[in-house]
């Protein structure tokens, strides 16, 4: 079964649209969501939680149509992180706790109050003396105290410090150990991603232009780092972008199945795919 | 939908305490407006609750919890509801006791049409709101406020004068406030529902 399934979405804001956005996610997998500002993450998360309503097209969320009336009872089993944590500026940690324990019925008070130690956030402090980090802390602890079974999280670790990350993104690995649970991660922190994510999907001026297994996309693609003369050897279609490297040279992002046998490749990192597969969109 | 009502009472707590101070201030001063402004007033708490919610952006986050459109947009009715019941009778008890120290005529029946006057804003503002957002929204509360303070204040003035003739005004008055309390309210919900719906996209 697919946590995830949008079908030919399109959404038309006058100055930007998204367009037959098709995208299934299965159920048990992380698949992170990149693109640039603007691209349609955000847009896309709203859709898939029924915050939006499409011009045309489906979108469905553990199994459930996301127009459908049956959708309200799913959302329970949906854990949402936007990208700021919009909780109201004058409650405490402990009124969010109370609200949400009357939101959720399958709230576990114990399970939040054990999160907000581990996060060390100050129960009495109210929201809007929160810094962004302590924000997003209580907004992960919020989305993962109802037990649900799909994490949506628009740039849910933009603004924590390098350690606090790589303990939420331990949390975030750890909570897709029960196989039918699924998370669905937008982020401009392509390292991330590359360390969490099964599949990534990349949206550029709201099109999908690929959803692929992450260990795939490492496959297919390398890194070529030499002379400009020696690139032209290679075939056109083979070179999705390319860059000065620096040194005189050139750096280029290659499919590693229309270049020769033996010619040397670096390992590209899922940054590298992104940023060459953006220039090469911008440069077509 | 008690949810949202819990979570507009911890937002406005703060502001409620001086509201508090406002009701006892207003309905002490001897003056029919005064006194119905003060009621009237309690009608304006769901439009800081709602401002609070789009400072926060809790609005676009409550779209994805498991909240309907029916429970957020009658969750705020609600508390309106709320606040000038609670207004009303704060401000009747202490007419009261200030009628029995002797300072003063009491009126409930003056109480009666402030509240429901308050409902009679609550049911044309809150749409307002719910299309264009509170900032947009503020100035035609502002203005319907302003005009049915003014006419229950003026109804008010008439009614504590005495005269038999201006009792029976009231008495209709009151009728007339009831019957379009309770008609702008059933058409203002899905009307406020319908807004909400399209203002989320």
């Amino acid at each position: 079964m697919n946590a995830i399934e949008l079908s030919h979405i399109c959404k038309d804001f006058g100055s930007f649209a998204i367009q037959d956005l098709t995208l299934a996610v299965p159920s048990g997998t992380i698949c992170g969501l990149v693109g640039e500002n603007g691209a349609g993450k955000s847009t896309t998360i709203r859709l898939l939680c029924g915050a939006l309503r499409p011009d045309s097209g489906t979108a469905s969320a553990l199994g459930v149509d996301v127009s459908s009336p049956e959708f309200l009872a799913a959302k329970e089993d949906i854990g949402v992180v936007l990208d700021e944590a919009y909780f109201p500026e004058s409650l405490n940690a402990v009124q969010v706790g109370k609200i949400m324990a009357a939101t959720y019925r399958r709230w576990d008070q114990a399970l939040y109050e054990r999160y907000l130690k581990r996060f060390d956030l100050p129960v009495g402090k109210q929201f809007k003396d929160y810094s962004r980090g302590m924000r997003m802390k209580l907004a992960i602890a919020v989305a993962l105290s109802h037990q649900p079974k799909l994490l949506v999280l628009d740039e849910a670790t933009a603004g924590l410090d390098p350690i606090v990350r790589d303990e939420i993104l331990d949390i975030f690995n750890d909570f897709t150990r029960e196989e039918d649970h699924s998370i669905l991660i937008s982020s401009h922190i392509l390292s991330d991603l590359e360390k969490l994510c099964d599949y990534i999907a990349f949206l550029h001026q709201g099109r999908l232009l690929f959803c692929e297994e992450k260990d795939r996309l490492l496959e297919e693609y390398g890194i070529f780092s030499d002379t400009a003369a020696q690139l032209e050897c290679l075939l056109p279609e083979a070179i999705v972008a390319r860059e000065p490297n620096g040194y005189g040279g050139v750096r280029a992002l290659v499919k590693r199945e229309l270049a020769p046998v033996g010619w040397q490749l670096e390992r590209a990192s899922v940054e590298d795919i992104i940023l060459f597969l953006v220039k090469g969109a911008k440069n077509a | 939908m008690k949810v949202l009502i819990l979570k507009d009472i911890y937002v406005i707590w703060r502001q409620m305490k001086y509201f508090l101070v406002m009701i006892l201030i207003f309905s002490a001063l001897p003056s029919g407006f005064n006194n119905t402004f003060a009621v009237v007033y309690a009608a304006m708490l769901p439009y800081t609750a709602l401002a609070y919610d789009e400072r926060s952006k809790w609005d676009q986050m409550a779209a994805m919890m498991p909240y309907s459109a029916r429970d957020i947009v009658l969750g705020k009715y609600v508390f309106g509801w709320l606040c000038i019941g609670a207004a009303a009778v704060l401000s009747l008890l202490f007419q009261a006791v200030l009628a029995l120290l002797g300072s003063r005529a009491f009126s409930p029946a003056m109480m009666a049409m402030a509240a429901l006057g308050g409902l009679c804003i609550l049911a044309i503002s809150l749409p307002v709101m719910f299309r264009f957002g509170v900032e947009k929204g503020r100035m035609a509360m502002f203005l319907v406020i302003f005009l049915v303070c003014g006419t229950a204040g003026a109804i008010a003035s008439i009614a504590v004068s005495g005269n038999a003739a201006k009792f029976a005004f009231q008495g209709s008055a009151l009728v007339i406030l009831l019957i379009a309390a309770m008609v702008l309210t059933a058409i203002s919900i899905p009307l406020s529902q319908r807004f909400y719906w399209q203002r989320m996209g």
